[in-house]
């Protein structure tokens, strides 16, 4: 008893003590895994805090209970609050999980292909290629793509914005790669023209929908998990899943790719092949987010960054840790969306974006000698 | 052994280089020089796989290049890039680590080559600090140190292996310049090979056991620093006269810029 407390007390400070030493000699590793463990937790809490929070009364205490299903728990839980947190914000919290992984993910892999740390989908055209591809469905759907609708189902609209991601990512790398460099100002400005191209051929769209169709629309300027419901997550969950579980394999590449094209290939990359799969991936997961919740922008860019700061741009660590930050803040300004002005909510991309708009200035400024600005 | 046998390459559509044949053996060290443009690093570019040449051939250990995968040529050669610019903050211990990891397999994977590879190149203690806050030869040599990981030993599985150095002295100083040109000519009396494009003349009559001199993507002269670095070569090759000397207690040529007139 005393010695297993001994070991207790002095295994706590040696541990961190390791970590600190291994970090002032340039090894983050042991810091990003305790990370990594912490933003698991964390994330599980704010998953659990954003079911309960709301109108109606569900403390985790009772759900729990109604989960395993004790007896007891049938005066714990009405019937409505059962359904406002099965169909309402269970639906809510799990879209968000997955899009803001989705996003903080796709924001990393661009980042590290691009070898360019203000590369995100949103800020490149990416999202809003792909909600052109989503538009164009809408828009169209009734008379020239009513075959996909058919034939895809509710998969139609993610597999519409991820052709557009998927189009535009491919066309912006043509554009901004020369000899296996990307410059920032360059990647920067084609994305500011492919956007502005797509919003005008959605303009164009907008122009020609119906009342109906202007409404869906709308919804897809602004971002929101307001719509969450299974159905939706049916529909873009297994295309982010599957997305997410390629990318750690792409890991060791990123980080050798972070020193150029031709130095990854001398490292044994296979280069083609590593651009390839990182643009499918990219593309679909943004495809797949954007068709269930519109353009939310930013955290494919705060999140990676912040990370960079604590654990470095070593990619086996910094993919699983924006996943889990990534699904988190999201939810954060979900709930921060529902209740600043409640019983009314706002669209959660007017929340990224307050947020993530001053922050990206701040990369910039701050990073404008390093990136050749 | 590293054999080009008439390699031509054209760079956007214009010809680059016209059929340069030259054999670099393991244990010796080849160092290529020239003018500015005259082809060097595209040679080593082709030779280390990076450029497809448009005719000829390349051979690493009696295997054509181009049918051997990134990893598979990844573990017999290693290449030193003239400067690598990184926009993430990655430490020197992170940039060096990379080197470990070849095609997605750890070679050895133990920290301590990452030291070594430090030590070896003289930033020993420069592991925590920034890459971005290094001087230019320093993130040269923190580059070299990634190599090393790379290529730790210089024989494997039997096969001798090969380290393609792109000007690795240009931004050193003078006790680093003789610092990495001591690593290289090690490397190859432990049995490995150097392929070097080199600028310093003086340096590469040092330390090179053969030189391949080129002008306007020809070989001009190739052997011995002796019997290439003569005043007639170099007149033909640098336009400007010179007076190659013997240093006496070494049996080295070298060139005073002094003496040189354009």
């Amino acid at each position: 008893m005393p010695r297993s407390e001994v070991m207790d007390g002095t295994r706590g400070p040696a541990f961190s003590a390791n970590i600190a030493d291994a970090r002032r000699k340039g090894d983050r590793s042991g810091l990003a895994r305790v990370l990594i463990a912490a933003l698991a937790v964390l994330a599980v809490a704010t998953f659990a805090t954003s079911i309960m929070t709301g109108a109606a009364d569900a403390s985790l205490g009772n759900v729990f209970r109604w989960l395993v299903g004790e007896t007891a728990a049938d005066q714990a839980l009405s019937m409505r609050d059962r359904i406002i947190i099965l169909d309402i914000r269970l639906p809510r919290a799990v879209l968000g999980t997955l899009v803001g992984a989705a996003l903080a993910v796709s924001g990393v892999v661009m980042q590290g292909l691009f070898r360019n740390p203000l590369a995100d989908p949103g800020l490149v055209g990416v999202s809003s290629g792909a909600s052109l591809g989503a538009v164009l469905l809408i828009v169209l759907g009734g008379t020239a793509f009513g075959p996909i609708f058919a034939l895809f189902g509710f998969y139609a609209l993610p597999l519409g914005a991820f052709g557009g991601g998927l189009a535009t990512t491919m066309l912006l790398y043509r554009i901004a790669t020369r000899s296996g460099q990307t410059s920032v100002a360059t990647i920067l400005l084609a994305g500011i023209a492919l956007g502005a191209l797509t919003g005008a051929v959605t303009g164009v769209l907008v122009f020609v929908a119906d009342d109906k169709q202007l409404r869906d629309l709308t919804f897809w300027g602004l971002g929101s998990l307001a719509g969450a419901n299974w159905t939706k997550i049916l529909a873009a969950g297994p295309i982010i899943l599957l997305s997410l579980s390629v990318v750690p394999f792409l890991a060791r590449g990123l980080n050798a790719i972070t020193l150029g094209e031709a130095a990854a290939f001398h490292m044994g990359v296979p280069v083609q092949r590593l651009k390839n799969i990182a643009i499918f991936s990219v593309a679909a997961a943004t495809g797949a987010s954007v068709a269930v919740s519109g353009g939310i922008g930013f955290v494919g860019i705060v999140v990676p960054h912040l990370l960079r700061l604590v654990i470095g741009p070593d990619h086996r660590y910094l993919l699983p840790a924006s996943a889990l930050l990534g699904g988190t803040m999201l939810i954060f300004a979900d709930m921060l969306a529902r209740t600043i002005v409640s019983p009314a909510e706002l669209p959660i991309g007017i929340i990224t974006a307050f947020l993530g708009a001053p922050f990206f200035l701040w990369v910039l400024l701050r990073g404008r000698s390093n990136m050749g600005l | 052994m590293i054999r080009a046998s008439d390699i031509s390459v054209r760079l956007a559509g214009r010809p680059v280089l016209h059929g340069v044949s030259f054999e670099a053996a393991p244990g010796r060290m080849t160092a290529i020089v020239g003018p500015n443009g005259s082809g060097k690093t595209t040679t080593l570019k082709a030779i280390s796989g990076e450029l497809r040449p448009s005719k000829g051939k390349v051979t690493i250990n009696g295997h054509d290049i181009a049918g051997l995968k990134p990893w598979e040529l990844a573990l017999k050669r290693g290449v030193l890039p003239q400067s690598t610019v990184i926009s993430f903050p990655f430490t020197v211990r992170e940039i060096v680590g990379l080197g470990l990891s070849t095609g997605g397999v750890d070679v050895s994977g133990s920290d301590r080559t990452v030291d070594d590879a430090l030590e070896a190149v003289d930033l020993a203690g420069f592991s925590g600090r920034f890459y971005q806050e290094l001087s230019g030869g320093e993130q040269q040599r923190v580059q070299l140190a990634r190599v090393l990981c790379q290529i730790a030993v210089p024989v494997r599985d039997g096969e001798p292996r090969y380290l393609l150095l792109d000007e690795p002295v240009s931004s050193l100083d003078i006790r680093h310049q003789l610092t990495i040109m001591r690593l290289a000519r090690q490397f190859c009396e432990r049995g490995g090979g150097v392929i070097a494009v080199m600028h310093d003349l003086n340096l590469t009559a040092m330390f090179a056991d053969q030189m391949v001199v080129m002008k306007a993507g020809r070989i001009r002269a190739l052997g011995a620093a002796k019997d290439v670095l003569t005043d007639e070569t170099m007149e033909a090759v640098f336009g400007c006269r010179m007076q190659v000397s013997i240093a006496p207690a070494r049996d080295v040529p070298f060139i005073l810029p002094q003496t040189a007139s354009l």
